[in-house]
Order: C-alpha cells, then sequence, then structure tokens
C-alpha cells in the first residue's frame, strides 16, 4: 500500500494539513491579541507618565517664585526658554508623579530641546536613545525597550520608556503553551481522524474482500451489508444485487451446458448401440440398412439440437440484428399454418384459423419460426383428433397472436417454466424435440420487443398469446 | 438369463435388445415406466436393464416400487452424470450404474458381474468336474478342449451351473432361457437338455423326475 494512493493516506493527509492551518490561523491570532492587549497597556502606562511629565515640565518652567516652599516642583535656573538654551537644568516630580516612576526605575524618560542628545534623561534611562524623528507615531518599540513620546512645549519631545524584556519573556512563554496545545490537539486530531478514516474506509475494505473472492469464483459470496441506508450500504446492496444476477447467470449457463450435453447423450448412445451391435458380426443387407437409419435418426436429432442452440446462442449475443420490415401477422400465421398441416392431419387434429389484417413491422423469418414453434407445440400436446384454433387480432398499438389448442392441459408446476430452456412437460424423449421451441419462441418475440404468455388449466386447454409491436 | 429393457428410445431399445439376444440372452422390453414396471414385477428377470428418464413413469419410481417386490439386479442407465445422482441411483435400489453414452461391451461386461453376483459367484471360470463354464467369454471346455454350444444350450448350462447343487425347475428354466416372444418351437426345454447331454456327456445334468434338472457341484 504506497501511501499516495490509499484514500485512507489521503484522507489523512488532507486533514493534517487542514487541521495544521487551522490551529496556526488560531494560534497566530491568539498570539497577536495578546501581544497587543499587553503592549496596549504598556502604552497606556507610558502615555500617563508621558503627560504627566510633561504636566511637571510646564509647572516647572513657568515663572514662579523661587521659594515656593510646597510646590515640590523643582527650581529651574533658566526661567525664560531661550532658543539654543538649555531652559532645563534639572526636573522635580511631585511625589505623585515621582510615585509613576517608581523606585525600581521601571519607567525611564528622556527629555530634548533641539540638540540630539536629551537635555534631560532619568538616572535609569539607557545610554544614546536616538531622539525620535517620526512626528505621526506616539509610540515605538527599540530593541527591548518600549518607549512612548511626545513632541510638546515647553520642549522639543519628551519621552517615556521602559523595558519589555518580561513581556517578551512572558509572550515566548505563551506562544511556547499555544504550540504545546496545537500540537497535542494535532496529535488528538490526527488520531482522531485516522480512527475515523479506518471506520469508514472499512466497508470499503469488506467490499474488496467479498469482491476478491467472488473475482476468484467463490459466486454465491455476498457483502454483509450491517447499515443500509449509508452510502457504501447502498453500494453494498447495489453489488449484491449484481452478483446475485452474475451468480444466477452463471449458474442458468451451467445449468443451459448441463442440459445440452444431456440432450446430446441420447443420440450418441443410439449411434454407439447400433453401431456397435451392428458391427459385431456379419449380417443381412436388411439388418445393416435398419441399422443405418436408426443412425440417421440419430443423427438428424442431433442436427436439430445442435441449430436449435445456435439459433438460441444468436439471438442471445444478439449477432444477427432483426431485420424488421413492414408485414401481415396473419400472412405469416396463415403460411405457418399451411406448412404444418400435414404433422396435424397424422393424429387427426384440425387446426382452425381465424385471421384478420393485422399489419406490423417484424423480422419475418424470425416471427414464422414463432409461430410454427408454438403450432408444433399445441399439436404435440394435444390429444388424437383435438383441435387447435389460431387467430390473430389488432388492439391499440400491438398485434396479438393467440394459439389455442385441445389436449390435457399444463400443470401449474410445468406452467412456471414452460419457456424456459430443455423444459419437457414430460420428462422423456418420446417427443423427439429437445423442449427448446418455446424458449427460442420466447427470446424471439422477446428481441422484437413483444411479450409471449401461456395459460392453460390442468386437463383443460391451453392458450399461448403472443403480443408484439405494431 | 432372461433380461428386460426399459427404454424410451425405440432406435436404442431395438440395438440392445439386438446385441443382448445375440449374447443368449432372453429378451424382453419396455417402452415405459409402466410396462417396465408391470414386467419386472410379473416375471423373475436375471436382469433389468433401466432408463432413468422414462415417460408416465420414472426410472427411480419403477426401480422403488420394484423394490418392494424383487431383489432383481438393477442396471440404471441415465443420461444425467452427476455424482448426486449416481448416489441417488445407488441408494434407491440400483445394483449398477451406467452413464450414457456407454459402450455396448462394458453394458454387456457389467450385466454379465450383475447375474453372476446375484448367483453369489464370484469368479467368471466355474469348474464341474471336468468341464469348465466360462461365463465372462460365454464358452465351455470341457478337459481343456472347446465345446461348441448353441446360445440356448449355453444359456441352459449356464443358468444350471449358476444354480448348481439345487434342483432348477422346468418352470424356472422356462422363465430364465425364454423370453416373451418366443414361440413354443423353440422353448422346447427337452430338445436342449438332450442336445447338451449329447455335447458334455449323460450325467452331467441329472433329471430329478417330477421335480426338474440339477448340476452337482
Amino acid at each position: 500500500m504506497r501511501f499516495p494512493k490509499s484514500i485512507r493516506w489521503r484522507l489523512q493527509l488532507w486533514y493534517g494539513a487542514l487541521l495544521v492551518a487551522v490551529l496556526c490561523g488560531f494560534g497566530f491570532t491568539a498570539f497577536h491579541f495578546e501581544k497587543a492587549r499587553r503592549f496596549r497597556r504598556i502604552d497606556e502606562e507610558l502615555q500617563v507618565r508621558v503627560a504627566a511629565l510633561v504636566v511637571a515640565l510646564r509647572s516647572t518652567n513657568r515663572p514662579v517664585p523661587s521659594n515656593e516652599p510646597d510646590s515640590g516642583t523643582p527650581s529651574q535656573p533658566g526661567r525664560q526658554r531661550a532658543p539654543g538654551t538649555p531652559p532645563l537644568g534639572e526636573l522635580r516630580l511631585t511625589p505623585q508623579q515621582s510615585a509613576l516612576f517608581g523606585d525600581g526605575a521601571e519607567h525611564y524618560f528622556a527629555v530634548w530641546l533641539r540638540e540630539k542628545e536629551p537635555v534631560l534623561r532619568s538616572p535609569n534611562a539607557p545610554e544614546n536613545i536616538p531622539q525620535p524623528q517620526s512626528r505621526d507615531a506616539a509610540v515605538r518599540t527599540r530593541g527591548k525597550f518600549r518607549e512612548s513620546f511626545i513632541f510638546s512645549a515647553p520642549v522639543d519631545c519628551v519621552l517615556v520608556g521602559r523595558s519589555i524584556a518580561v513581556e517578551e519573556s512572558e509572550l515566548q512563554k505563551f506562544a511556547a503553551v499555544l504550540a504545546a496545545i496545537g500540537g497535542a490537539v494535532l496529535a488528538a486530531g490526527m488520531i482522531g481522524g485516522w480512527w475515523l478514516a479506518t471506520r469508514a474506509i472499512k466497508p470499503v475494505d469488506d467490499i474488496t474482500a467479498t469482491a476478491e473472492k467472488i473475482a476468484a469464483g467463490d459466486l454465491s459470496q455476498r457483502i454483509s451489508t450491517a447499515e443500509t441506508d449509508s452510502e457504501l450500504g447502498r453500494l453494498a446492496a447495489v453489488l449484491n444485487a449484481t452478483f446475485k444476477r452474475l451468480d444466477a447467470a452463471f449458474a442458468q449457463q451451467g445449468r443451459f451446458t448441463a442440459d445440452a450435453a444431456h440432450e446430446l447423450r441420447t443420440p450418441v448412445s443410439v449411434l454407439l448401440t447400433q453401431t456397435q451391435s451392428c458391427l459385431a458380426r456379419e449380417r443381412p443387407a436388411a439388418e445393416y440398412r435398419e441399422t443405418i437409419e436408426a443412425c440417421q435418426r440419430a443423427a438428424q436429432r442431433m442436427r436439430g439440437l445442435i441449430e436449435s442452440l445456435l439459433e438460441l446462442a444468436r439471438i442471445d449475443a444478439g449477432q444477427e440484428p432483426l431485420r424488421r420490415e413492414g408485414c401481415d401477422l396473419s400472412k405469416i400465421a396463415a403460411d405457418c399454418v399451411e406448412l404444418i398441416r400435414p404433422l396435424a392431419a397424422k393424429r387427426g387434429i384440425t387446426i382452425d384459423a381465424d385471421l384478420s389484417a393485422t399489419p406490423c413491422r417484424c423480422d419475418v423469418g424470425r416471427i414464422a419460426q414463432v409461430v410454427t414453434n408454438i403450432l408444433a407445440n399445441a399439436i404435440e400436446y394435444n390429444r388424437d383428433g383435438g383441435c387447435v384454433r389460431i387467430a390473430t387480432a389488432r388492439t391499440n398499438g400491438t398485434v396479438v397472436l393467440t394459439v389455442h389448442n385441445t389436449g390435457p392441459g399444463i400443470s401449474v408446476a410445468d406452467l412456471r417454466h414452460i419457456f424456459e430452456r430443455f423444459h419437457r412437460a414430460d420428462k422423456a424423449r418420446t417427443a423427439g424435440h429437445a423442449g427448446l421451441g418455446l424458449a427460442i419462441a420466447q427470446a424471439i418475440v422477446q428481441a422484437h420487443g413483444g411479450s409471449i404468455s401461456a395459460a392453460s388449466e390442468p386437463g383443460a386447454d391451453a392458450t399461448f398469446t403472443v403480443c408484439l409491436p405494431a | 438369463m432372461r433380461i428386460l429393457i426399459v427404454e424410451d428410445e425405440p432406435d436404442l431399445l431395438r440395438g440392445l435388445a439386438r446385441s443382448l439376444r445375440e449374447e443368449g440372452y432372453a429378451v424382453d422390453t419396455a417402452a415405459d415406466g409402466e410396462d417396465g414396471l408391470f414386467k419386472a414385477v410379473e416375471v423373475n428377470y436375471d436382469a433389468v436393464v433401466l432408463d432413468v428418464m422414462l415417460p408416465r413413469l420414472d426410472g427411480w419410481e419403477v426401480l422403488r416400487r420394484l423394490r418392494e417386490k424383487r431383489k432383481t439386479p438393477v442396471l440404471l442407465l441415465t443420461a444425467r452424470d452427476r455424482s448426486a445422482d449416481r448416489v441417488r441411483g445407488l441408494d434407491t435400489g440400483a445394483d449398477d450404474y451406467l452413464v450414457k453414452p456407454f459402450d455396448l461391451p462394458e453394458l454387456l461386461a457389467r450385466l454379465r458381474a450383475l447375474i453372476r453376483r446375484s448367483a453369489s459367484e464370484v469368479r467368471s471360470v466355474i469348474e464341474i468336474g471336468d468341464v469348465a463354464v466360462d461365463i465372462a467369454a460365454r464358452a465351455v471346455s470341457q478337459k481343456r478342449k472347446p465345446v461348441v454350444l448353441t446360445a440356448r444350450e449355453y444359456s441352459l448350462v449356464e443358468f444350471l451351473t449358476l444354480h448348481r447343487g439345487e434342483v432348477v425347475t422346468r418352470t424356472q428354466l422356462y422363465e430364465h432361457l425364454f423370453d416373451e416372444n418366443d414361440d413354443s418351437l423353440s422353448n422346447l426345454l427337452d430338445v436342449h437338455v438332450s442336445n447338451v447331454r449329447k455335447k458334455l456327456g449323460h450325467d452331467f445334468i441329472a433329471t430329478r423326475r417330477g421335480h426338474g434338472y440339477c448340476i452337482e457341484g
């Protein structure tokens, strides 16, 4: 089982890929939301401090009495802003503002005038903080620091920053947790997927196993269909029906072959017995003649059987298409009646014909054979001195031929099998035919798209009806 | 030996009957099951050749009903060669089974074997004094020299040999040596007995006055 060819593996691959995509999407989204949330909080902290710092700077630069004791604001040497002059020597923060910057020196600040170097910076501020250039953004991430700034009077730029190393390591941990959860979900999903795929594929495996047994020749095998309503259940039902028909067809073929062989055994027995008996000693000419006549009868019987078998095989194979032509069924029937009259006369059977014009399109030769076979049957299974009535009629779109004969009738058991090949009511060979006549008739009629049926009551008369499309 | 053939195919029936008659059997024939059963029950045949597919009454039924009355050896003839059919035939009471198409020599050999077995005889050459009767070859020799017998004479010797030590009545002999078509002239039993005595010695067949004939084993 090369896995790219196996449906189960392909399902698994697709399933895995989908799961990975979904998990990645979910993981990234979760990670970015978390990151954004944390940065927003940091930014808010920073902005609060920037604002406080600006307020502090402004109050520091306001001309205030230098001896104001409780202002808490640092006194500045330069009270007046002058370009190029550092206005701030010292920044005094209120305790409230100082608290914002805390003792741990988590937050730092830097203040620029026009110079590149900050004029004022907290002691914990990292070295070389570049002066913010962009006037659009209010925050930036620089390496391991997050900084918020504002371009505001009285100075040029005020920046407050803090380290985000802790946040980053927490985010990394969060990412690791997400990855671990994702991995676990993926593993569980793949196992579940494999189980599901195995379950889904199992009926297919069953079907394959059964089909293999059937291919090996055991036509009696069937797929067990526990679930009948699922797609595979329906497939199994369809396959089972196919197998059943195949089985029946094979059985019928086997029976047909056996019957055909059986039918040939008797004439061959006659040939063998007659010739071996005859050749056992010298005989007068009359006895040789008798033997040869017996052999001739056996050979003619075999010829008849072979012709019937070939006829059936031809119809079954559909090799010779019907030569449909416009004709009159009543004319065909009339010809057949004339041909068969001598056979009927031998047993004192009369044939009454009630033939009305019934134009239709059919293969004249084949339909004549149908009529002859039915008539021969009606004569054979008749009582001596009996009667056969043949009639044609036309009803909407259909031409109907009925052959009615007196006689012993057909038993219910025989009626069911009467059109089967090699079926004979008397089971013996006295009739001198093989029991193929009605089977051939049925095959021809069905090839025409028509139908043939028999009706009878035991001990009463029998009627055969042939319907053909007009 | 008298044999009944029940077979509905007339040419096969005629061929079989001719061959069996030429083998020295007395042969009766029946063309359907009813007639066959009637004859098989009425006459004590030495063997019956019975076709399975018969009109009126099939071979199985004939065999079943015959077995209720008689133990006559039956050789079934059939076109069915499935093992199930053979089993059914043998289980119904057939003594042997032959599938069509068969070879005539095989049928004759099987019939001889059937008749021999029904007489509880396992050998095919039976020696009585200096006379040897070869049932397989249908020949009789005395002191290793072949003796020429007519078919009727041979049948008489064979029947008495297979029943040696018993007294065989004239009725039995009539029943087994002559078929239903033999006219009264050909079944003059005394003439045949006298001819056999001329050829094999007067003491070969003993007469039990008022009972019949006997060959001492």
